[in-house]
């Protein structure tokens, strides 16, 4: 209770410091590994669509549960470098867990890139990439 | 409007925000059990029963799901959320009408600066004044819903000239409080703006925490101009 009241300080003093710098922003990779010891083949976890119509867009203002996850998961990614947990690092394990149910590779690993601007193009830098977990422990 | 009105207002108007939030929780099964609770208290506070020991018993359960997610699960809006939850206890639990006002004062204060600082940190930073922050946020960031909006940061101008737009908007929306048709006017702005974020930004939950927030600055604009 005491360190959901720490928690709540925040919002009722907030900052509103919405966007002031554009700071490096993270992509969360999946490996799914047969083995623990197998290279792995990174894929972008839960990658945006090309395109969404207007419709669609419209439908998201009352129903957006899977996009507001995707956000919720950035934060745990910039929670993990700035102050890392055990909290942020379980987070995102599970939720790859979750998506990725009926695949047959008993074991997962996740890295983070960060991407930032780099003169007119963008750069990636891998800043963190997790021990490989087995699928039935996580 | 009102002080018991904008109130009314505000827990109707949070306690949609709230099951709407809710209800897209529903879809984990580890997080069900978590946000049943906040459905049947927001129901029940949208029905008007026992308003004030349903803002009290909501704001204790937030506390559980802070705890949950080690901090808001999407930052700013539940930010707000809780901010809303926070004065509507204290416009309820306090005795004397000055404190209410105040408490609920204290809201309409926040919205304000919600705006006026995220301009002014916007417009205080070359980077925003030039349109390249605005051009990064669809390069890079997190937040276009779709590749095809990154597209965008080949458009320099039009960019530069949205950014100066949403400036200048944030930084001028207190003057919205100088009269009652100002105010509509700069509130159906504000809102047409997160209603562009949501669709760009997919930020939905943001749009409806802060159009619950409104009620208080109709009121205060009335309560300002009954005190002149």
């Amino acid at each position: 209770m005491l360190h959901g009241l720490k928690l709540l300080l925040p919002a009722l003093i907030p900052s509103w410091r919405f966007f002031d710098t554009i700071a490096p922003s993270p992509r969360i990779e999946y490996a799914l590994l047969h083995d623990p010891h197998a290279v792995a083949v990174w894929q972008e976890f839960r990658p945006r669509p090309a395109r969404l119509s207007f419709g669609q867009m419209l439908l998201r203002m009352v129903w957006n549960p899977r996009w507001n996850e995707s956000l919720y998961l950035v934060s745990c990614a910039e929670r993990l470098m700035a102050n890392p947990t055990a909290h942020s690092e379980r987070e995102i394990i599970e939720r790859i867990k979750a998506e990725y149910a009926d695949a047959s590779a008993p074991w997962l690993q996740f890295r983070l890139v960060f991407v930032s601007r780099q003169g007119e193009g963008t750069r990636k830098d891998i800043t963190f990439t997790s021990p490989v977990y087995r699928r039935e422990a996580v | 409007m009102s002080l018991d009105t904008a109130v009314r207002c505000t827990e109707m108007l949070l306690a949609f925000a709230f099951l709407q939030q809710s209800a897209e929780h529903l879809c984990v099964p580890g997080e069900r059990r978590l946000f049943l609770p906040r459905i049947a208290l927001s129901l029940l506070l949208m029905a008007g029963f026992a308003a004030p020991w349903m803002c009290l018993a909501l704001l204790l359960h937030a506390l559980f799901i802070l705890q949950r997610f080690d901090g808001p699960y999407n930052g700013g809006s539940d930010r707000m959320g809780l901010l809303i939850l926070s004065c509507l206890c204290v416009v309820h639990f306090m005795p004397s009408p000055r404190a209410r006002e105040a408490a609920f004062g204290y809201l309409a204060l926040q919205v304000l600066l919600s705006y006026f600082i995220a301009g002014w940190v916007k417009i205080t930073n070359p980077d925003w004044r030039t349109g390249r922050a605005s051009r990064d946020v669809l390069l890079f960031s997190a937040y276009p819903v779709s590749e095809s909006l990154r597209a965008g940061a080949d458009w320099p101008r039009s960019v530069c000239l949205a950014s100066w737009a949403v400036m200048l908007f944030e930084l001028f929306f207190p003057l919205a409080l100088l009269s009652p048709r100002a105010l509509v006017f700069g509130l159906t702005l504000a809102a047409l703006f997160h209603f562009v974020n949501a669709c760009l930004f997919g930020l939905n939950r943001f749009f409806w925490f802060w159009l619950a927030a409104y009620p208080s600055l109709l009121w205060l604009q009335q309560r300002l101009g009954a005190g002149q």
